[in-house]
C-alpha cells in the first residue's frame, strides 16, 4: 500500500482501515499526528497530491459496461437516476448528471474524491436499496468510479481537496454533554427532533435538490446512517454536509472548531452502534401487579428484545418503504395476566383524516390462534381460513382490542365482553410506548391461552397512519418464538436442598450397607 | 532596481491606457434606459403560508414575494439587464447584503458583482441555512446558526442562484451574479433605470423568476433617457 504511487497498486481498505486514511486524510495538512508511522503518512500523502492518479485508475469505458449491467436498473443508462427500478425507490437513486453527491469527505460545493465514491460502491449505503458492490472486482469498481463521473464530468474537472475536520476529541461524558448543548444550539432538533428521532418541526417540508421529500436521519438508528455510524463518520457529515439534501455543512458553524466531535460524539451516544435482534422474546415471571403506565420505572427494569419490520410487498396496497422499521418488547406475566410492553418510533401522533391520507398509528402482536403441534405456523400476513391467528392490537384512535383473523383482509374484531384485554399508549419525541395486558388464561373461546413453559410464537405489525399507511399497507415482522418463564418464586429455595437432603440420605444408607456387609 | 522602477512605469502605463479605455466608452456617448416592468392579466393574491415554527421571531404567516404586483401593474423584482455590452462592474463601497430577517431574504432579488464579497445576515437567532441551487458555482449548502450573525460568501461566475432555507421552507430568494454594471432590478412600481449605457443599439432582457425572460431591441442615445417598458404574463 505505501508504495502505491502506482495507480494501478491502489487497492482498496475494508472500511474499519479506509476510516483510518480518511481521519488522517482529513487531518493531514493542520496536525502532525504522531502515532502513525512514516509509512502510513507516504500513503497520505500519496492519497493528498496524487489525485491525478486516482483519477486514472478507472477506465470509464470498461466501466460503463459494467455500469450499464449492475446500476443501470436504478440509476439509468444516462444516469440522471431515472432507471426503470428507480420510482418505487425512496431515497432515490442518485442523479450522477449534477455532480452532487451525499457522502463525501470534501467541502460544500465541491465533488467527492474518487476514493469517496469507490467506498460508496463498495460499501453501500445503509438505510437504503443501495448494496455493497463487493460482488465486483476492485477493478470493475474502480472503473464503475471513472465512468460515474464521466456524467458531469465539469463537476470533476478539479481535484477536490478534503475538508479539515480539527482533532479528534475522544467521547467522555464532558463532551458528550458539550455536544448535547451544541445540538440544541445549532438546532440539530428542527429536522431531526428533540431526541433525535427524526421528528422535528421541519421533516414534513424537507425536499432533496430534485424536489422529492426526504426524511432526516433517526439519529437514535446509526445503523441506517448512510455514510455510516462511527464518530468520526457523524463528524465528516457533520463537516461536509449532504449535499443535494437539506443538510447543511457546519464545519464553520460551531461556536469552536472541536465542536464538530462533540456533537458526533453526543449523537453516538444516543444509541447503540447495533440494534442487536433477538430471536425469542422471553416473558418473564413477576408477582404482584404489573404497572399499566409505559413510562413506569418497573419497565425499564425488564430486558428488552428488538425486532426488525419489513414494508409488506406481498399483497396490494404494497409497501415499499415503511415508516416503521423496528419495534422493541418487554413481556412480563403475574399468575393472572400477561402484559406486553412495546416501544416504536413514529415521527407524528396522527389524528384520523382520510380525506388527507392520513390514519391513525397502530400496532399489533399476532399468535396462532390454536396451539401448533411442532413448528407449523399460520400464514405470516394474518393467517388463512384453516390456521388462523388471534390479535392483540392497539390504534392511536381506537386504543386497545383484539381480533380474530383468518387472512389480511378477514379480520373479526372482538366486540363487547369478549375484549378482555386493557392498555394504555403514551406519545412522546416521535415515540410511542404502550402497555398491553391481558388475563393469562382464555376466558372465550376466540382467545388463546398462554401455558408457560411452552415455545410459542409471535409476529409484529405496524401502520404509521401520518405516512399513509393503514390496512395491507403496513410493515411487519416475521415469526419469533415467545415463551414464558416459569415462576422463579420459591424453587431456587426448595428443590437445590431437596436434593441435597436425599443426596445425603443415599449417602448414608451406602454407607451404611457397606459397613454391614464389612 | 531599475528593474523595478521599469516595472512600475510599465504598470502605470498600463493602467492609463485601461482607464483611458473606459473612459473613451462614456466620452463615445452615454446614456439611460429608464423603464418600467408590468404584470399584464389579472394579479393573483399571493400565497401565504402559515408559520409553524419560531414564531417568535418569523411571525404569524409569510406571503411569497415570487409573484409582487405593486399599483399600475408594476411588477417587482424583475431583472432588467443590457446583453452582451462588456465593461468592468465597479466595487461596491459597501458588501451587498442579504438579510434573513424575519425569516425572509431581503432584498429578494440581489445583484451581486461576480467575484465581490457578500454578507448573509442572521438576526434571527434561529437556525437559517444557505442552500443555493448554482451550476456555474459551486451549490453549496451553509448551516447559519443563531450565534453566527454574519457569514461571507462569494460567487465568481454569472449566474441566476436560488437560495433557500430548508429550515423555513417558505423562504426564497435570488442571488444575480453579474460581470457588467448595466444591471437594475424593478422596484415596487416596476420601475428601474441603468445608467451609463453606452449609446448605439442594444438588446435588453428582463428576467423574472415566475414570469420568465423577455427582450427587447433598444438604441440609446447619448446624454438622454431611453424609455422601455415590459409586459410580461403567466
Amino acid at each position: 500500500m505505501e508504495d502505491s504511487h502506482q495507480p494501478s497498486a491502489i487497492s482498496y481498505q475494508p472500511r474499519s482501515l479506509a476510516l483510518i486514511s480518511l481521519r488522517f486524510t482529513l487531518h493531514a495538512s493542520r496536525f502532525t499526528p504522531l502515532r502513525f508511522t512514516l509509512h502510513a503518512s507516504l500513503f497520505t500523502f500519496l492519497v493528498l497530491f496524487t489525485p491525478q492518479a486516482w483519477a486514472q485508475t478507472g477506465d470509464a469505458s470498461a466501466g460503463k459496461v459494467v455500469y450499464e449491467k449492475k446500476c443501470a436498473l436504478c440509476h439509468g443508462e444516462k444516469g440522471d437516476g431515472n432507471g426503470p427500478g428507480a420510482a418505487s425507490f425512496d431515497p432515490r437513486p442518485r442523479d450522477f448528471t449534477q455532480g452532487k453527491y451525499k457522502i463525501r469527505t470534501t467541502p460544500s460545493g465541491k465533488p467527492p474524491s474518487d476514493q469517496d465514491l469507490f467506498r460508496v460502491i463498495s460499501d453501500g449505503m445503509p438505510g437504503t436499496s443501495m448494496p455493497p458492490w463487493t460482488v465486483l472486482s476492485e477493478k470493475d469498481r474502480w472503473n464503475v468510479v471513472a465512468y460515474v463521473k464521466s456524467f458531469a464530468a465539469d463537476s470533476f474537472k478539479e481535484a477536490p481537496k478534503p475538508v479539515e475536520l480539527p482533532k479528534e476529541v475522544a467521547s467522555s461524558e464532558a463532551s458528550i454533554k458539550r455536544g448535547k448543548e451544541m445540538f440544541e444550539a445549532i438546532e440539530c432538533n428542527k429536522c431531526h427532533g428533540n431526541a433525535g428521532r427524526a421528528d422535528g418541526p421541519s421533516r414534513p417540508e424537507l425536499k432533496d435538490d430534485w424536489g422529492n421529500a426526504v426524511r432526516p436521519a433517526n439519529l437514535t438508528k446509526p445503523w441506517t446512517f448512510r455514510g455510516g455510524g462511527s464518530a468520526k463518520e457523524i463528524a465528516a457529515r457533520l463537516g461536509t454536509g449532504l449535499m443535494g439534501t437539506p443538510m447543511p455543512t457546519f464545519i464553520d458553524s460551531v461556536e469552536k472548531p472541536e465542536d464538530i466531535w462533540h456533537v458526533a460524539n453526543y449523537v453516538k451516544s444516543l444509541a447503540p452502534e447495533k440494534p442487536n435482534f433477538a430471536t425469542l422474546l422471553s416473558v418473564r415471571a413477576v408477582e404482584g401487579a404489573i404497572p399499566d403506565d409505559p413510562n413506569a420505572p418497573f419497565w425499564n427494569q425488564q430486558p428488552a428484545a428488538n425486532f426488525p419490520l419489513a414494508g409488506q410487498v406481498i399483497a396490494d396496497p404494497r409497501n415499499f418503504n415503511p415508516s416503521i422499521d423496528l419495534v422493541t418488547v418487554r413481556a412480563v406475566h403475574s399468575a393472572s395476566e400477561i402484559a406486553f410492553h412495546l416501544t416504536w418510533d413514529d415521527p407524528t401522533n396522527s389524528k384520523a383524516d382520510p380525506k388527507a391520507k392520513l390514519f391513525a398509528d397502530q400496532i399489533a402482536l399476532q399468535f396462532p390462534a390454536r396451539l401448533a403441534d411442532g413448528n407449523e405456523r399460520p400464514y405470516v400476513l394474518m393467517g388463512d381460513g384453516s390456521n388462523p391467528v388471534y390479535l392483540l392490537r392497539w390504534s392511536s384512535d381506537g386504543g386497545v382490542g383484539e381480533a380474530n383473523a383468518g387472512g389480511i383482509t378477514k379480520i373479526t374484531p372482538q366486540t363487547g365482553e369478549a375484549v378482555q384485554a386493557k392498555g394504555n399508549g403514551v406519545f412522546a419525541d416521535g415515540q410511542y410506548r404502550l402497555v398491553i395486558k391481558r388475563p393469562l388464561n382464555a376466558t372465550d373461546p376466540n382467545d388463546l391461552a398462554f401455558p408457560v413453559g411452552e415455545f410459542l410464537a409471535v409476529a409484529f405489525m405496524a401502520w404509521d397512519g401520518g405516512a399513509g399507511e393503514t390496512g395491507a399497507k403496513m410493515s411487519f415482522s416475521s415469526w419469533y418464538y415467545l415463551r414464558l418463564e416459569e415462576s422463579a418464586s420459591k424453587r431456587p429455595y426448595v428443590i437445590p436442598p431437596l436434593v441435597i437432603l436425599l443426596t445425603v440420605v443415599v449417602e448414608l444408607l451406602v454407607v451404611r450397607v457397606a459397613r454391614r456387609r464389612g | 532596481m531599475r528593474t523595478v522602477w521599469t516595472g512600475l512605469a510599465l504598470l502605470a502605463m498600463t493602467m492609463t491606457l485601461v482607464s483611458g479605455s473606459i473612459t473613451s466608452v462614456v466620452a463615445q456617448g452615454a446614456g439611460s434606459i429608464v423603464g418600467e416592468v408590468k404584470f399584464e392579466g389579472a394579479a393573483p393574491a399571493p400565497k401565504v403560508t402559515k408559520v409553524n415554527k419560531d414564531k417568535e421571531a418569523c411571525g404569524e404567516e409569510k406571503k411569497s414575494e415570487d409573484l409582487v404586483v405593486g399599483p399600475n401593474k408594476g411588477l417587482k423584482n424583475a431583472v432588467v439587464s443590457v446583453v452582451g455590452v462588456k465593461a468592468p462592474v465597479p466595487k461596491p463601497a459597501t458588501k451587498p447584503t442579504l438579510d434573513q430577517k424575519t425569516c425572509q431574504f431581503q432584498p429578494h432579488v440581489l445583484l451581486l458583482p461576480a467575484g465581490s464579497e457578500m454578507e448573509i445576515q442572521n438576526p434571527d437567532g434561529v437556525l437559517h441555512n444557505i442552500h443555493t441551487f448554482s451550476t456555474a458555482n459551486p451549490a453549496i449548502n451553509k448551516a447559519q446558526p443563531k450565534f453566527k450573525k454574519v457569514m461571507t460568501e462569494k460567487f465568481d461566475k454569472p449566474e441566476v442562484i436560488k437560495v433557500q432555507c430548508d429550515a423555513h421552507s417558505w423562504m426564497l430568494g435570488w442571488i444575480v451574479v453579474h460581470d457588467h454594471p448595466f444591471i437594475a432590478v424593478s422596484d415596487a412600481e416596476g420601475s428601474f433605470k441603468i445608467d451609463n449605457v453606452p449609446a448605439g443599439k442594444h438588446k435588453v432582457e428582463v428576467w423574472h423568476e415566475t414570469l420568465g425572460k423577455m427582450t427587447k431591441e433598444v438604441e440609446v442615445k447619448a446624454g438622454a433617457p431611453t424609455k422601455v417598458t415590459f409586459e410580461l404574463k403567466k
